[in-house]
């Protein structure tokens, strides 16, 4: 299946039809989806990322692939503006020239990679943890279900609201801890911010490991 | 027959918005209270969650959130020579039910009344002439001013979080609030919300007239608040379900993310659910209470002993409390005597829709209840009514809180009412399509009342309150007139059709309007006009107190909760540092 139709900007579309007509490869075997953009390299981000976007389960770097492209292009601005402080990736943002980042987000959220299977943490109660923070929130910590702005199952509302199925547990962890911490605040209205300041660290791992645990949409 | 409970202080009887505020004072003051709530116990987390909350069918359509009117309905009628019948559908008005109340399914629009409505009889008769007035209006001074209520809007306004711009601190006008407001103590919480782009629209139109455009108050908050009580409020997401939803993101002001947390963790507090409070007990004088009879969820009959009883519950609900209970003369329209069921009031709501080219993007399903903007150039008394033959207007707004796919469908004059040409007709002005809601005030007047219905009795055997209403002339001109305003505020946005619509009767239960019910317990400072004096304490039976909407005299322009929220603080204050060191008449008769 492929997500052009309805992520592509006309300038990457008439791209990628260039790119197709050539008899571009396919970016994974099993459907023929997206090519990478022409005008932009996008190796610096897969040794993080992946080849495909997929991500990498064990490691803080999280999934790109379906992920909504106005999202994806927000956090590269605001990575490169610093509301969204991490060090590596302001480099490679503040690198990045508007239509770069433009092309590159178009690109990631057209992939349509295959899940990266994690192994599934042991702790039962963890996830039915997890599951709780995700579906019903918990009203002593004031803290509303995840799912109540990252959609059914966490598979993400484009484009304020990123999937969390499928991500990687490491990455959502650092990404609440960071929420946390105040190094992260370019949501509107603060609302992600208020959240976490509510969640234990035993929650933000119940949460991370209950999404990690789930495939990633489309998946 | 009925257990008998230990006495405690002060039964509450309805645990709303008003209940939970004088529950959390009274009981942090030390006295012993019991919340009585018909409904459920409900919070955020898990009962307001998404994606239940958000089932338009059960929500909007089913009423989900509301009174349960298969066992406790009202009934209605036009004029006392009609027979009235039971409201068997909510509509026109949507009272609701279960912990935190109506207010739980609330906008968040949360307005000051002006200066002038506590003193509308006399700054009537002050500006326009003694015979300015339609003999048949019934209106009057509340017993209350603006000023003294002032501290009292400033910590309602606080304990919810209201976002706002203020137009008047201190006598000095603000730059981009109401400068018709009356004088404020100083500016809102939290800043106003984001302007959606119909408001901007319309601020520019507005502008360009010569009017005064400001953003609607709102306690769906534009920003993280921690309020008085402690309690942290989140950010509004501009979901687009807030009235007759909960919101799920802590973020709308009900009393579940204002002050029930504080209050419910207080020893002094018990809450019980489930329980239809029959009546208020008085002993054999008529002349103090005795505490309250109530039925549980098992049908259990208990009879719960109070020094003190406080009805807190809806304003319709309060009235038939008290004709249940036998408090106070009820009010017979043919000759004018009586004080409970007196000077029902509503809203005079009127609407004008501006159709816009495709090219004109309204998006309209991006809001919240209270984001809107607006004007008060044309409300209250803010205009010269010389000539005009009526009193009172409207404010003019921007305000739609919603593009729901159940009940959002604009289209304009002469579309079929259904079929193919229907259907077309949303699909074309869905999102090209701006609503100006014209919320407009209500006089009392004689024959408009309340009062049990001889016929038709709730599931527990009890007659019904029966609600006898239509449109004052007074009300219906001056819709007409707001109307025409709101019209040419349409074309100075380049609407390609702007389509009126001034509110016209005769009044229908079947069509809905707004749930601002008020009066029939109105205040006052004349027993033979009121029911409750400007405390809002019982003129007959001193130790029940009457909060409600049910205490106002008139309804004015705007919606009515801040004001309540406002009498709520005075008549705790009342309670608190006179009532209980000498309980007995605040006021002689």
């Amino acid at each position: 299946m492929t997500r052009l139709a309805s992520h592509g900007t006309a300038g990457f579309t008439s791209l990628l039809m260039l790119a197709w007509a050539a008899g571009a490869p396919a970016a994974n075997s099993q459907s023929v989806v997206a090519v990478k953009p022409r005008t932009v390299n996008a190796a610096p981000c897969e040794a993080c990322h992946g080849p495909n976007g997929e991500g990498r389960p064990a490691a803080p770097f999280p999934r790109l692939a379906g992920q909504s492209a106005d999202y994806l292009e927000k956090q590269l601005r605001d990575y490169a503006d610093g509301s969204r402080n991490n060090p590596i990736m302001q480099n490679f943002a503040k690198g990045l020239s508007d239509s770069e980042r433009a092309a590159l987000s178009t690109y990631y959220a057209s992939l349509d990679s295959p899940y990266a299977v994690q192994a599934a943490p042991g702790d039962a109660r963890l996830l039915a943890r997890g599951h709780q923070l995700a579906f019903q929130g918990d009203e002593s910590e004031r803290v509303q279900a995840c799912n109540s702005c990252h959609g059914p199952g966490g598979s993400g509302v484009p484009s304020s609201a990123p999937y969390l199925a499928g991500q990687s547990a490491e990455y959502l962890a650092s990404a609440l801890k960071s929420w946390q911490q105040g190094t992260r605040k370019n949501d509107d209205g603060q609302l992600m911010a208020s959240v976490a300041v509510r969640l234990s660290a035993a929650d933000i791992t119940a949460a991370s490991s209950y999404f990690a645990s789930l495939g990633a949409p489309g998946n | 027959m009925a257990q008998r409970l230990r006495a405690v202080d002060v039964a509450v009887i309805g645990v709303g918005m008003v209940g939970s505020i004088v529950a959390k004072e009274l009981a942090a003051a030390g006295y012993k209270v019991v919340g009585l709530e018909r409904g459920q116990a409900r919070y955020t987390v898990p009962e307001f969650q998404s994606p239940a909350i958000h089932d338009e069918l059960r929500f909007d359509i089913r009423k989900a959130l509301m009174q349960d009117n298969t066992r406790e309905p009202v009934t209605f009628r036009n004029h006392d020579r009609e027979t009235a019948l039971p409201v068997r559908r909510w509509e026109s008005f949507l009272p609701g039910t279960g912990l935190g109340g109506s207010m739980v399914h609330w906008n968040g629009q949360t307005f000051r009344f002006q200066a002038n409505d506590f003193q509308l009889a006399t700054r009537t008769h002050e500006r326009y002439g003694k015979n300015f007035l339609d003999p048949n209006l019934s209106i009057q001074d509340w017993g209350v001013t603006y000023d003294e209520l002032e501290p009292h809007y400033d910590r309602f306004e606080y304990l919810l979080g209201t976002s706002g711009k203020a137009g008047n601190i201190k006598g000095e006008i603000q730059p981009g609030g109401d400068p018709h407001e009356s004088p404020r103590s100083r500016g809102y919480p939290t800043p106003p919300m984001k302007e959606h782009f119909q408001g901007a629209l319309f601020r520019k139109a507005a502008t360009n007239l010569g009017y005064h455009p400001f953003p609607q108050p709102s306690s769906n908050l534009s920003q993280p608040y921690t309020n008085p009580e402690g309690i942290k409020l989140n950010t509004c997401v501009f979901c687009g379900f807030c009235e007759r939803y909960a919101c799920e993101h802590y973020a709308k002001a009900v009393p579940q993310t204002i002050i029930l947390p504080v209050l419910l963790a207080n020893p002094n507090f018990e809450l019980r659910t489930g329980c239809q409070v029959q009546r208020i007990n008085l002993d054999s004088t008529k002349k103090q209470a005795t505490g309250v009879t109530y039925i549980d969820a098992a049908g259990r009959e208990f009879e719960q002993p109070a020094s003190l009883v406080i009805t807190s519950s809806f304003s319709l609900n309060n009235v038939r409390m008290l004709l249940l209970s036998g408090i106070g003369k009820p009010y017979d329209p043919a000759s004018g005597k009586g004080v409970v069921g007196r000077n029902y009031a509503y809203q005079t709501m009127s609407t004008v829709a501006s159709f816009f080219d495709e090219d004109v993007i309204i998006n309209p399903f991006m809001a919240s209840g209270a984001s809107g903007t607006m004007i008060n150039d044309f409300a209250g008394d803010n205009f010269d009514h010389s000539g005009l033959g009526f009193i009172g207007g409207a404010f003019i707004g921007a305000v739609n809180t919603n593009g729901r796919p159940i009940q959002y469908h604009p289209v304009p004059p002469g579309t079929p009412a259904w079929g193919k040409g229907w259907k077309e007709a949303v699909l074309k002005h869905y999102n090209h399509t701006v609503m100006f809601s014209l919320h407009g005030s209500s006089v009392s007047q004689r024959q408009n009342h309340l009062d049990l219905d001889p016929t038709y009795r709730d599931a527990w055997g009890q007659p019904l309150l029966r609600m006898t209403f239509d449109f004052p002339q007074n009300d219906l001109k001056m819709a007409q007139y707001v109307t025409a305003k709101g019209v040419e505020i349409g074309k100075a946005m380049g609407a390609k059709q702007v389509a009126g619509a001034p509110r016209k009767g005769p009044y229908t239960t079947t069509q809905y309007q707004t749930t601002h019910n008020t009066g029939g317990a109105v205040m006052g400072s004349d027993p033979r006009t009121s029911v409750v004096n400007r405390y809002l304490q019982s003129w007959d039976v001193p130790n029940v107190f009457v909060i409600g909407a049910s205490a106002y005299p008139q309804n004015a322009s705007w919606n009515p909760t801040g004001t309540l929220g406002a009498l709520t603080y005075w008549a705790i204050d009342a309670l608190k540092n006179t009532y209980f060191k000498n309980p007995g008449h605040l006021v002689s008769a």
